[in-house]
């Protein structure tokens, strides 16, 4: 008997491909998803479903695996609070990180038009991209990835393949960053290109995965407790990063024009 | 005044027998959830140590009533205060009692349990004007409880 449970959801949507529809029919989009590379047990928990619907999906796909194969039905959580009214906000601390991400969100929607404009020979031109490399690191990185690496993370298992991703990500996010900053060095504008429209593509990604997947999942499973404890950690964090680089960072954002502040979708 | 043009909070109703299929009788005894006292806004004193570092509970006076489970569901583990937004007189000392909480001593969370009664919204300006007036920033939620003690909205507050 093959069992899928512990099997990356990409290799099951690939050899079973009735299963991506109907996850895709649940708003579960795996499908999509760049990299794929959660377990097949993890990805319904975190979806968080109301029981009902949950064990409709496991039977819809139960009865599309062929015989011979099989999964665990995991056990519907019990530590879910009450969701009325279409769920709870994100708490206090969750909405300290959906708001960075809406900065974060305005420097990468306006890349392709900072690209397509670039002069590469321009040291003006030049400098917005120091500016946009400066804010990408110390910003995006050292102020917001840092409190979700050394805090946050904390309250979920470090060990989910879901955590694993995103810490996979901003692992491949610092490398399209030494890349773009080698391509500026030697005015290689292909390279540039192509480094920070990586970026863009990949931060987007990781951004919608955690507004509307990761944050809620975590946030559903906090105490009270934790979530004054989150905050608490988070904001002596914020105390203790480098005031001038994160002032600076702010006003190169909120300087920038034309930028649509895109709202994150679960308010 | 008649009874439709009567203030919700002080209307007369009267709940029939429930039949949701709850049980209606549970065997033994519930032990109470309150580690401290005095609990009434009025008395307790802010820098009382119950309330050092606390997840604390602002409770209006109706709701352990309306709630059948208050005590396990809602007190278990927080520090509490009562009070009533639409009885209770010198309601400026509640607003300074509760930024002291904040930056006195220093509490983790206020969560403020209401009535869905509109006079009953006033308890939780109370604490978010306390909040406003403190150095300390805190999670503070809010909690609004049906007549019959239903929980009709849970929320953070966030902006």
């Amino acid at each position: 008997m093959e069992d899928i449970s512990n099997m990356q959801v990409k290799e099951v949507i690939s050899k079973y491909p009735g299963i991506g529809d109907i996850l895709g029919s649940f708003g579960i989009g795996c499908v999509t998803c760049a990299a794929g590379s959660c377990l097949f047990r993890e990805i319904v928990g975190i979806h968080s479903m109301p029981p009902e619907k949950e064990k409709e999906l496991f039977d819809r796909i139960a009865a599309v695996l062929p015989s011979g194969v099989m999964f665990k039905r995991p056990a519907p959580s019990t530590a879910r609070k009450r969701e009325k009214d279409g769920g709870l906000k994100y708490s206090p601390p969750i909405k300290m990180l959906v708001d960075e991400h809406t900065k974060i969100k305005k420097l990468l929607a306006l890349i392709p038009d900072i690209l397509g404009s670039l002069d590469i020979e321009k040291e003006n031109d030049r400098e917005l991209i120091r500016s946009a490399l400066y804010f990408i690191v110390n910003y995006a990185d050292r102020f917001h990835h840092a409190k979700e690496e050394a805090i946050l993370f904390d309250y979920a298992d470090r060990d989910s393949s879901v955590i694993k991703v995103m810490l996979e990500d901003h692992d491949l996010g610092r490398s399209f960053v030494k890349g773009a900053r080698q391509a500026l060095e030697s005015k290689d504008i292909d390279e540039l290109k192509k480094n920070l429209e990586g970026y863009k593509g990949l931060l987007e990604e990781h951004i919608r995965k955690e507004d509307e997947i990761l944050y809620p999942w975590i946030d559903r499973n906090l105490s009270d407790a934790q979530v004054g404890e989150l905050f608490r950690k988070f904001s002596e964090a914020d105390i203790k990063t480098d005031r001038n680089a994160l002032a600076e960072c702010l006003k190169f954002i909120d300087g920038l024009a034309g930028a649509p502040h895109a709202a994150p979708s679960k308010k | 005044m008649s009874a439709r043009e009567c203030c919700p909070g002080s209307r007369t109703q009267v709940f029939g027998p429930k039949d949701d299929g709850s049980p209606q009788e549970e065997g033994g005894k519930r032990r109470s959830q309150l580690r401290q006292w005095p609990v009434q806004l009025h008395l307790v004193n802010p820098q009382a140590p119950y309330f050092e570092k606390a997840d604390v509970l602002l409770a209006a006076d109706c709701v352990a009533y309306a709630m059948g489970d208050f005590h396990k569901d809602y007190l278990s583990g927080k520090s509490l205060a009562i009070a009533c937004p639409k009885l209770d007189s010198d309601q400026e000392i509640y607003i300074e009692k509760i930024k002291s909480l904040i930056d006195d001593s220093k509490i983790n969370t206020l969560t403020v349990m209401i009535m869905q009664v509109p006079c009953c919204g006033g308890l939780l300006a109370i604490a978010k004007e306390g909040l406003k007036r403190a150095k300390r920033k805190i999670p503070l939620k809010y909690i609004v409880v049906s007549l019959q003690g239903e929980i009709l909205k849970e929320e953070w507050v966030t902006e």
